[in-house]
């Protein structure tokens, strides 16, 4: 006879079940020498992000007991549109930092809707990001509560309000531009919106142009356009509900409230939209829809790449139409322009600084922009076979040797830098003003160095700590920790050469100086890369266990 | 005088950690067989087949492919061989034909005939409507004749199949079934590894049995039979459903069951199920 056991204590059941096997898979992922390095790697992550937590909890806290006790709580609108824009931007920028795993594993189970939202809620909650900014809104609470022990219970009320916004407002971003990237047409509508999105902020800068030609250019004068549009919205609205307290409107900081719990409604209610559609079963598959149509018939050729074999061909081809499939990577991969547009609006505007580092901004936006650009590519050329999944197979079987299929994929890496390289030329031309020659000829002598460096890096960690990738999710992935932390470092070691290369050109007024340098160093990159290349198939065949385990895995 | 065999092994070995996961196993498959490999769950048959094609290394022992050592001559051995190995190998975000041609060019053929071939074999899987579907959007079925496609583009003179049938419908395996024959017409050997054990018996005509890591029966089918008749290899209990009439010619099954000493668990044992 089968025990009966109440709705209640089924989901409590299920869920402790959940944080079991979560627990399991991370106990069990340390039993290999690599997890234990994994472990290392967090524990140094978690020390950057505790520092930062509690740094930024101290800072938040002593702005906030600042604002209150001077009489000007309104100002708390500048800790908190912080921790908002924090909490939903760093998880997008970042994701080699987050850990939001594929939850829909579970709907074979006899899972309530209620205990999947919970679960996927609980994913996004469990999150370093949220341990961050919940020290930082932590430290606002104590800030008020110091100036103002009255208004605790108010602030915590609020505070929750504002964090269960943005805990929902991340989970419904992922959720909906997920679903958006899964099928071609929704993936070319959101591509055509984020172009469109980049061309408006072109408009950001002569908007505050022209405004600031009536005032000082200032920042109060900023504040006064935005303030208005802010305080509409949940960070505002948040900051709004504890400053009328403090001058005792209590009517007022009640509405303040009861907008921001109807933003909490509203983002719920989408966010609940996307997560019954999955649990209900959807399938995004688009091919699946039209399978039924005969297609065409045709023969194609594949690609042919002069001066290279037929295997570094057919790698690179491959490399490229999966790239080319993947939104999430496009996306990843037009961040650098995106980028040099912002702070062609932001802190490097020629009209904010006329001296300085910042003086020759178009001399240096190139440079960076480049630099950002690798630092972008690092995602994929640090963990090459991710994509592959059981495809690694394939290679292992195959009579190609991997010096050619790691040197094919180094190729596309190569090509997508140059092409980029070309595309943030254009950009600063556009932007700025053309960069200088001897100022466009130095950053590619960096490249010539910083290439082969992180590709030599790259290509060892692909084979010592592989992870799987999967090229069409947006949000769900993270590189292995040991990666994260390596390329880190080779980061630090290949900017800072750099850096000091163009600080010694610009010390001497020559930027030919660092051409130089970098251009030696060039040298010395490509003879490392070159031998950890011809070792690559002893790496391969010793490490063929762990990569076709972690990279075959279901 | 007999002639080389295609696939030799001798005291082929793999330990993972304290476990013996193949325990020093000589075997010989002769030109042109259809060879079949088989064991119960976690005998060792994926473990075996892995280390024949080079994806795992052995921790002892040595592996000979048409004659070339696979440790000295691993590219020359994997040029002549066609694997299927148990996760298929696939690329899922390629469609069907693209990853037929990239297969046909890592596999050294130029740009025409890995077209041409691609295209015949679409045509011959019954994969070509599908051709410009993503792979990952494939049924189990397709990507398993999709695999073998790909592990035949080339013409290789051996092929491992692991599990080639699992998952498969009956037209597909239909078509695969006409193929490794067609293939083993023109001179190619066939390694199988299935738990299909009718579709082994109907298509193999050598066979060996791994059990524990150790390989407890190798030979031809009647070779089997005779052995097991008199006595030689295994010594389970073979049950109830390895008892026949003694007219009756012994099937496979009841070969292996045998052999590695299967029986069916009383009936009374969970009786909670419905």
């Amino acid at each position: 006879m089968m025990s009966t056991v109440s709705q209640t204590g089924i989901r409590t059941g299920q869920l402790a079940a959940i944080a079991w096997l979560r627990w399991k898979l991370f106990v069990n992922s340390l039993r290999t020498s690599r997890g234990v390095l994994e472990l290392i790697s967090r524990v140094f992550i978690s020390l950057a992000f505790a520092i930062g937590g509690l740094g930024g909890g101290m800072g938040m806290a002593i702005m906030a007991s600042i604002f209150i006790s001077e009489g000007k709580p309104g100002m708390l609108a500048v800790v908190l549109w912080p921790v908002f824009l924090f909490w939903q931007l760093f998880p997008v920028m970042a994701t080699a930092f987050t850990n939001n795993p594929d939850s829909s594993d579970l709907l074979r189970f006899p899972l309530s809707y209620r205990s999947y939202f919970l679960v996927r809620m609980a994913y996004g909650t469990f999150d370093p990001v949220t341990v961050l900014v919940g020290l930082w809104s932590l430290g606002i609470l104590a800030g008020v509560g110091f100036a103002k022990p009255a208004l605790l219970p108010w602030t915590l009320l609020v505070l929750l309000v504002f964090a269960a916004f943005n805990l929902l407002f991340m989970q419904m971003t992922f959720a909906w531009v997920e679903r958006w990237l899964a099928q071609r047409r929704t993936r070319e509508i959101m591509g055509v919106l984020f172009v469109l999105l980049m061309l408006s902020f072109q408009l950001i800068g002569p908007l505050v142009r022209h405004f600031g030609k009536r005032a000082r250019p200032d920042v109060q004068r900023f504040v006064e356009v935005l303030g208005p549009v802010q305080g509409i919205l949940p960070p505002g609205l948040a900051a709004d509900a504890i400053a009328q307290m403090v001058l005792s409107r209590f009517t007022v900081a009640l509405s303040s409230l009861a907008l921001l719990c109807a933003f909490v409604l509203v983002i719920g209610y989408f966010l609940h939209v996307r997560l019954l559609a999955q649990y209900r079963g959807e399938n995004l598959s688009e091919v699946a829809a039209v399978s039924a149509l005969p297609e065409e018939r045709f023969l194609r050729l594949g690609w042919k790449l002069p001066g290279f074999s037929a295997p570094v061909a057919a790698v690179f081809e491959k490399e490229i139409r999966y790239l080319l499939r993947s939104g999430p990577m496009l996306l990843t991969l037009i961040m650098p322009i995106f980028v040099l547009v912002i702070f062609r609006l932001g802190p490097m505007s020629p009209a904010r600084h006329s001296g300085g580092l910042f003086g020759r901004t178009s001399d240096m936006a190139f440079p960076s922009a480049v630099a950002y650009t690798l630092l972008v590519l690092t995602n994929l050329a640090y963990n090459n076979f991710g994509g592959d999944a059981a495809g690694i197979q394939f290679f292992y079987a195959s009579p190609v040797r991997f010096r050619e299929i790691v040197l094919a994929k180094n190729l596309t890496h190569a090509s997508i830098l140059a092409i980029e390289a070309v595309l943030a030329w254009m950009a600063v031309s556009l932007l700025y003003r053309p960069p200088a020659l001897d100022v466009t000829i130095a950053a590619l002598a960096g490249l010539l160095f910083a290439v082969p460096v992180n590709f030599s890096a790259g290509n060892v960690l692909s084979i010592y700590s592989p992870k799987k990738l999967d090229y069409s999710s947006f949000g769900r992935q993270r590189a292995s920790q040991v990666t994260v932390l390596i390329s880190f470092g080779v980061q630090i070691v290949v900017v800072g050469i750099g850096a000091l290369a163009f600080w010694i050109a610009g010390r001497y007024g020559n930027f030919w100086i660092a051409t130089f340098i970098l251009l030696l160093l060039a040298g010395i990159s490509f003879s490392i890369y070159g031998m950890i290349l011809n070792r690559i198939d002893n790496l391969a065949l010793a490490r063929r266990e762990t990569l076709m385990a972690e990279l075959c895995r279901a | 005088m007999e002639s080389a065999p295609t696939i030799s092994t001798r005291g082929l070995t793999r330990r993972f950690g304290e476990l013996i996961a193949v325990d020093n196993i000589d075997l010989r498959v002769a030109p042109g067989q259809f060879f079949g490999f088989l064991g119960p769950n976690g005998a060792g048959k994926s473990t075996t087949i892995k280390m024949l094609t080079g994806l795992l290394a052995p921790s002892s022992g040595q592996i000979e492919i048409l004659g070339l050592d696979l440790e000295k001559h691993p590219v020359e051995v994997k040029r002549q061989i066609g694997v299927v190995p148990e996760g298929m190998a696939l690329f899922g975000r390629l469609t069907g034909s693209e990853f037929l041609t990239f297969a046909g060019r890592m596999y050294g053929l130029d740009r025409e005939t890995a077209a041409k071939r691609t295209a015949e074999l679409l045509d011959f899987m019954q994969l070509a409507d599908q051709q410009k579907k993503l792979v990952t959007d494939y049924s189990h079925g397709m990507q398993k004749k999709l695999a073998m496609a790909a592990a035949v583009i080339h013409g290789p003179k051996v092929l491992f199949l692991d599990e080639p049938f699992e998952g498969v419908d009956a037209i597909a395996a239909g078509t695969l079934k006409a193929m490794l024959q067609g293939m083993i017409a023109r001179g190619a050997t066939i390694f199988l590894t299935s738990h299909v054990l009718e579709i082994v018996e109907r298509l193999c005509s050598h066979v060996a049995i791994i059990h524990q890591g150790k390989l407890v029966a190798q030979g031809s089918l009647e070779e089997l039979r005779a052995g097991v008749e008199a006595g030689t290899p295994g010594s389970g209990d073979s049950g109830s459903e390895g008892s026949r009439p003694s007219d009756e010619k012994m099937t496979l099954e009841q070969i292996f069951l045998r052999t590695v000493g299967g029986s069916r668990r009383a009936e009374h044992e969970l009786s909670w199920l419905a």
